[in-house]
C-alpha cells in the first residue's frame, strides 16, 4: 500500500519527471563513462602489464626517485641498483601467486648512424683493410681476393657518384651565393677529388686518400642523424616467455643466453628507415584511414618534404644504380628528364589518385637499389651511453631483429623502447661484469700492474702526500683506453658469440624487475605479501603495482576517473538539491493528507517510511532505467568497438579498438549511489513530514 | 463508569504572536457511551478546540481530559496515536480522503494501520461498511470521482471501520448542502443506534442539531449549558442564527 501511495504520488507530480531524468542521466553517465574508464584501465593494464611492466615492479628501496617506467617529470629516475637479484628472484618465486621474476634495467643513449659519406668511406676503408689482412670482420672474412676487389671497385664508384652530386650542389650554390660565402678550400677539395687523376692515384697512398676524403669531403654532407635510443636491458629469454604479446617482426630473436639487441619496430620504422619511404608508408596508412592528401595539411607536408628531401636517396646510389634508378623513373613517369633529383621530386609528387601505385613502384623498383634502413638486421650497433657515474661507456651489440607487442604496433609508448641483453646493459650502466673483471685482471697481468688500494693509488702514482687528483668513480672504465689489443679482440668477437648461463645473467646488478603473477586479480594481495616478504628477508626492494610503476601514465586514468567522479557528484548534487526541494514542496502540499493520516492513527514512523519509499521508488525506477540504458549503450559499444583516434590511443586502448566491457562493480556502485542520493535528499523532507501535527487535518483547507 | 469522555476544568491557551488567547476557559463535560451529542456555538466559541482535545490530537494547557478512561495528559505521543487509531474515529469538515487511493483503500487504511486483520477479513469489513454507506459499487473509484456527500459517506465508513468507541465529527455538514447534510447525519444516527457508537459532532446548523440527543452550547470558551436538542434549536432560532451565513467555527 505504501508503495502504491508512493507510486501514485509520483504520477501526480510532473516535477518527479525532472528528478527522475536527473537520476537517470547521472546513473547512465556513471555506468557508461565508468564502464569506459574501467575498460580503458583494463586495456591500459594489458598494455602496460604486457609490454614492460608485468603486474608488479620491483626496485631498490634505497632509490632516490620512484620508479616511472614511461618517464616521470623530467629525465631518468635515480634508481639504486638491486645487487642481490638471484636471492630476490629465488625468494619471490616461491611465493604462491608469483609466476616469474624478470630482471630489468632501462636507460637511453644517443646513437648516430653517421652520414652516408662516412658510412661509405668506412666501408671502403674496411674493404682495403680486409684486403691487407688487417681486419677480421666476420662478414668479410670469407671473401676471396677477387670478391674484395670487386667490392672495392663498386664502393669507389659509389664515392665518386657522391662527389658528383656534391659537385652539382656546389655549382648551384655558386650561382646563388655571394663569393664570400663560399669557402675556396672546399671548392678546391671537391674539384680535386672529382678529377680522374685523384682516383687513378688513389691506391698509391690508399690511407692518405681515404683520410683526405674523410676530412675534407665527408663534412660537406650533413645528413648525420642523432637518434635517441631507449632501451631495456633484460633477461631476453625470460622476457620473451613472460611477455607473450611480444612478437619478433624482422629477423630472429636473440639466441638463448647471448648478447644481442632487438629494436622496437616502431622506432625502427620511425627513426631508422629512409625518410622518404617512411613518409610514403605514412601517406598510405593515412589514405587507408580515409584521410585525403588534397585536404589534410599534415599529408601535404609529407608530400612536400618527400619532394624536397631526396638527398638521402640520391647519395645512396653509385653511378650504376643512379643510371638504373633514372631509367626506371623515366619509364614510369614517361619523362625525358635526365637528373635523378628532379625525377625523384616529380615521382614523390603524390596525390590521392596515384599514391597507391607510386608506393608500389617505390618498393618494387627503387627500394631494392638502396638501403631502406640505417641499421640493418645483423649489423653491430655501437651504443655509447653515459653511465650512472657520468662517464661514457660503449658496447657493441648485434642487432638480431625488431619486435613489437601485438595490438600495440602503432603505439609510440610501447614501441619506443628497444630490448638489450642484461650483460650489455650492465656494461653500459657502468658496473663491472664478470667478463670485465676478468679482462681487467688479464690486463693487469699483461701490463704488470700492481694491485693498489684505491685510497693509496694517488700516493703510489704521485708520491706520498699528494692529494690533488679528483676522486675516481668506482666501477667506471674508459673502454677505449682500457680495452686494446687482446681485450678488444675478446670484446668484439667472442663476446658476441658467448653464451651466458642463467646464473650469470641473473647474478649481477639490475635496476628493476617485473613480477608476473599467476592470478592478476589478486594483485594487491600479492603486492602486500611481496613487500612483507621483502622487509622480513631484508631484500632491500620495494614492490609497486604496474599502475604506480608506469609513472604519469598510470595517473592518466586516475585523472579521468576523478573528472568522472566530479561530474557524477555534480549531477547527483544538483539532483539532491532538486529532489530535496521537490519533496519539501510535496510534503507541504500534502500537509492535510499527512495530518489526516496521523489523526486517523498513523505513527510518525509510517509517515517517514512513506516519504522515503516514495523517493526510493522514484530512484529505483529512473536509476534502474539509467542502468539499463547504460548497459545497453555499453553492449552496443562493445559490439561496435571504439576505434583508436591516434597512435597514442593505441596504447590506452591496447590495440586498434577499445571493446568496452560492462563491469558488475560499476552497476553495484551505481545502485548504491542512487540509494544514498535519494535517501540523503529525502531524509530532511521526510523528517519534516513526520512533524506534521494531526491538528492539520482539522484545518479545513482544501 | 459509563462516561467515555470526561473533561474537568480544562483550559486551553494559544500563543498568537505576543498575546495569549484562551480558547477554552475551564470546561467540564461528561459524555456517556452511546450518546449522539452535538456541540454548538458561534464561531470562535471553542467547538473545534474541544473536539481536538477529545480527539487526542491536541493537549490541554490545564485540567484533565480522560478518553475511554485514560488521562490523555499522561500518554506519550505514540500512545495517543494508538488511542486515536483504536478508540476514536474521525470525520472531517472537508472529508480528508487520501486522493491517490480508491474508496476501498481509504476505508481500509485504518485497518492496515491496526494490523489486526488479515486481507480477507479486512476486505469483508470494508465492503460491509461501504455497503452500509451505500457506496459498495464505487469501491474502486477515486475520491475525485465522487460528490461531496458521497465523499463524506466514505469518511463515515472510514471512521467506523475500526469499530471505535467514539466518533468525532467537526462540522461534518459544513461543506454540504442541507439535504446531503441531513442524509449524513441520518447515516451517523443510524450507525449510532445500530452499533451503539458514541458520536460527538460540532455544528452551528439547527437542522443538524435537532438530530442530537443532547446539545452542549459553548460560548467564549465556556460551556453555557447542556440542553436537549429541541431547546437548543429553539434557542438558535430565537437568536436568528442563519446557518448559511455563519463562518466556520
Amino acid at each position: 500500500m505504501l508503495i502504491q501511495i508512493a507510486w501514485r504520488n509520483l504520477l501526480a507530480s510532473p516535477i518527479n519527471l525532472i528528478i527522475g531524468g536527473l537520476i537517470l542521466a547521472g546513473t547512465f553517465l556513471f555506468v557508461v563513462v565508468g564502464g569506459l574508464l574501467d575498460s580503458l584501465n583494463d586495456a591500459m593494464a594489458r598494455s602496460v602489464v604486457g609490454s614492460v611492466a608485468g603486474h608488479i615492479q620491483l626496485y631498490s628501496s634505497k632509490s632516490k626517485d620512484e620508479l616511472a617506467l614511461y618517464g616521470g617529470m623530467g629525465g631518468d629516475q635515480d634508481l639504486s641498483a638491486v645487487t642481490e637479484f638471484p636471492r630476490i628472484k629465488q625468494t619471490l618465486e616461491q611465493l604462491d601467486n608469483v609466476k616469474e621474476v624478470v630482471p630489468m634495467g632501462s636507460s637511453g643513449a644517443l646513437i648516430t648512424a653517421g652520414n652516408i659519406v662516412d658510412v661509405t668511406l668506412e666501408r671502403l676503408r674496411n674493404l682495403y683493410k680486409a684486403r691487407e689482412g688487417q681486419l677480421d670482420d666476420p662478414r668479410l672474412r670469407d671473401l676471396s681476393r677477387e670478391e674484395l676487389d670487386a667490392r672495392i671497385t663498386a664502393t669507389r664508384r659509389h664515392v665518386r657518384q657522391i662527389i658528383r652530386v656534391l659537385e652539382a650542389d656546389q655549382k648551384k650554390a655558386q650561382a646563388i651565393l655571394q663569393a664570400e660565402a663560399i669557402d675556396p678550400e672546399v671548392v678546391a677539395a671537391v674539384e680535386r677529388v672529382s678529377k680522374d687523376a685523384f682516383w687513378h692515384d688513389f691506391e698509391k697512398d690508399t690511407w692518405g686518400s681515404l683520410e683526405f676524403l674523410e676530412n675534407k669531403i665527408a663534412p660537406q654532407v650533413t645528413d648525420a642523424q642523432l637518434m635517441f635510443l631507449r632501451y631495456l636491458g633484460t633477461d631476453l629469454d625470460r622476457f620473451q616467455e613472460s611477455f607473450d604479446r611480444m612478437q619478433i617482426v624482422d629477423g630472429t630473436k636473440v639466441p638463448k643466453g647471448q648478447r644481442g639487441f632487438l629494436i622496437a619496430k616502431l622506432m625502427y620504422e620511425d627513426q631508422m628507415k629512409l625518410k622518404n619511404a617512411r613518409r610514403l608508408d605514412k601517406l598510405k596508412d593515412a589514405r587507408a584511414n580515409g584521410r585525403l592528401i588534397a585536404t589534410d595539411d599534415e599529408l601535404k607536408r609529407f608530400v612536400k618534404e618527400n619532394r624536397a628531401q631526396t638527398r638521402d636517396l640520391v647519395l645512396q646510389l653509385d653511378d650504376l644504380k643512379t643510371a638504373e634508378a633514372t631509367k626506371r623513373l623515366q619509364g614510369y613517369l614517361q619523362s625525358t628528364e635526365g637528373d635523378l633529383t628532379a625525377l625523384l621530386s616529380a615521382f614523390f609528387d603524390t596525390t590521392d589518385a596515384n599514391l597507391e601505385d607510386r608506393h608500389r613502384f617505390f618498393y618494387e623498383q627503387l627500394a631494392p637499389l638502396v638501403e631502406l634502413y640505417r641499421v640493418r638486421i645483423g649489423d653491430t650497433l655501437t651504443i655509447k651511453a653515459f653511465s650512472k657515474g657520468g662517464a661514457i661507456q660503449a658496447v657493441n651489440v648485434r642487432v638480431y631483429g625488431t619486435f613489437a607487442f601485438t595490438g600495440l604496433e602503432k603505439s609510440p609508448l610501447a614501441g619506443g623502447t628497444s630490448l638489450m641483453d642484461l650483460m650489455s646493459f650492465r656494461d653500459l650502466y657502468g658496473y663491472l661484469t664478470a667478463d670485465k673483471k676478468e679482462e681487467l685482471a688479464q690486463l693487469q697481468r699483461d701490463t704488470g700492474a700492481r694491485a693498489v688500494n684505491r685510497e693509496n693509488a694517488e700516493d703510489a702514482l704521485f708520491g706520498e702526500g699528494n692529494t690533488v687528483v679528483a676522486e675516481a668513480t668506482p666501477g667506471i672504465i674508459d673502454e677505449d683506453k682500457t680495452f686494446t689489443g687482446a681485450g678488444r679482440r675478446l670484446r668484439e668477437d667472442d663476446l658476441v658469440k658467448r653464451v651466458y648461463t642463467e646464473a650469470e645473467i641473473n647474478g649481477g646488478v639490475v635496476l628493476n624487475a617485473a613480477v608476473m603473477l599467476k592470478d592478476a586479480s589478486r594483485l594487491s594481495e600479492t603486492l602486500a605479501t611481496i613487500n612483507a616478504t621483502a622487509s622480513a628477508q631484508q631484500l632491500e626492494i620495494k614492490a609497486v603495482s604496474w599502475q604506480q610503476a608506469s609513472g604519469i601514465l598510470g595517473q592518466v586514468i586516475n585523472f579521468f576517473r576523478g573528472v568522472l567522479i566530479l561530474a557524477v557528484l555534480f549531477i547527483f548534487g544538483i539532483a539532491m538539491v532538486i529532489i530535496n526541494n521537490a519533496m519539501m514542496m510535496a510534503t507541504i502540499q500534502r500537509t492535510q493528507t499527512i495530518g489526516t493520516m496521523r489523526a486517523i492513527g498513523a505513527q510518525r514512523s509510517l509517515i517517514l517510511t512513506m516519504v522515503l519509499t516514495e523517493s526510493g521508488v522514484l530512484g529505483m525506477i529512473f536509476g534502474g532505467v539509467g542502468i539499463l540504458l547504460g548497459s545497453a549503450a555499453m553492449a552496443w559499444l562493445h559490439a561496435k568497438g571504439i576505434p583508436a583516434p591516434n597512435d597514442v590511443a593505441y596504447f590506452f586502448f591496447s590495440g586498434p579498438r577499445l571493446l568496452p566491457e560492462l563491469s558488475t562493480t560499476n552497476l553495484v556502485v551505481a545502485l548504491v549511489i542512487i540509494f544514498l542520493v535519494t535517501l540523503l535528499s529525502t531524509l530532511f523532507p521526510a523528517v519534516i513530514a513526520t512533524r506534521i501535527s494531526p491538528l492539520r487535518a482539522m484545518q479545513a483547507d482544501e | 463508569m459509563n462516561a467515555i469522555v470526561s473533561i474537568r476544568d480544562v483550559v486551553k491557551e494559544y500563543q498568537l504572536g505576543t498575546t495569549v488567547v484562551q480558547a477554552l476557559r475551564g470546561v467540564s463535560l461528561e459524555v456517556q457511551k452511546g450518546e449522539f451529542l452535538s456541540i454548538a456555538g458561534p464561531s470562535g466559541s471553542g467547538k473545534t478546540t474541544l473536539l481536538n482535545l477529545i480527539g487526542c490530537v491536541d493537549t490541554a494547557t490545564r485540567g484533565v481530559v480522560e478518553v475511554a478512561g485514560k488521562d490523555t495528559a499522561k500518554l506519550s505521543e505514540r500512545e495517543l496515536t494508538d488511542l486515536r487509531l483504536n478508540t476514536i474515529g474521525f470525520i472531517f469538515q472537508s472529508f480528508n480522503l487520501v486522493s491517490v487511493l480508491t474508496l476501498f483503500q481509504n476505508v481500509e487504511f485504518p485497518l492496515l494501520l491496526q494490523r489486526k486483520l488479515g486481507a480477507k477479513e479486512r476486505r469483508d469489513k470494508v465492503m460491509q461498511l461501504l455497503e452500509q454507506v451505500g457506496l459498495h459499487t464505487h469501491a474502486k473509484h477515486r475520491p475525485s470521482e465522487l460528490s461531496g456527500g458521497q465523499r463524506q459517506r466514505v469518511a463515515v465508513a472510514r471512521a467506523l471501520v475500526t469499530d471505535p468507541l467514539l466518533v468525532l465529527a467537526d462540522e461534518p455538514t459544513a461543506n454540504l448542502d442541507s439535504t446531503t447534510g441531513n442524509q449524513i447525519i441520518d447515516l451517523m444516527k443510524t450507525l449510532n443506534q445500530q452499533k451503539g457508537t458514541t458520536f460527538i459532532f460540532s455544528t452551528h446548523d439547527h437542522k443538524v442539531m435537532q438530530h442530537a440527543n443532547a446539545v452542549i452550547r459553548l460560548a467564549d470558551g465556556k460551556v453555557l449549558e447542556r440542553v436537549s436538542a429541541r431547546e437548543a434549536v429553539e434557542h438558535a432560532l430565537s437568536l436568528g442564527e442563519a446557518p448559511q451565513a455563519e463562518a466556520r467555527a
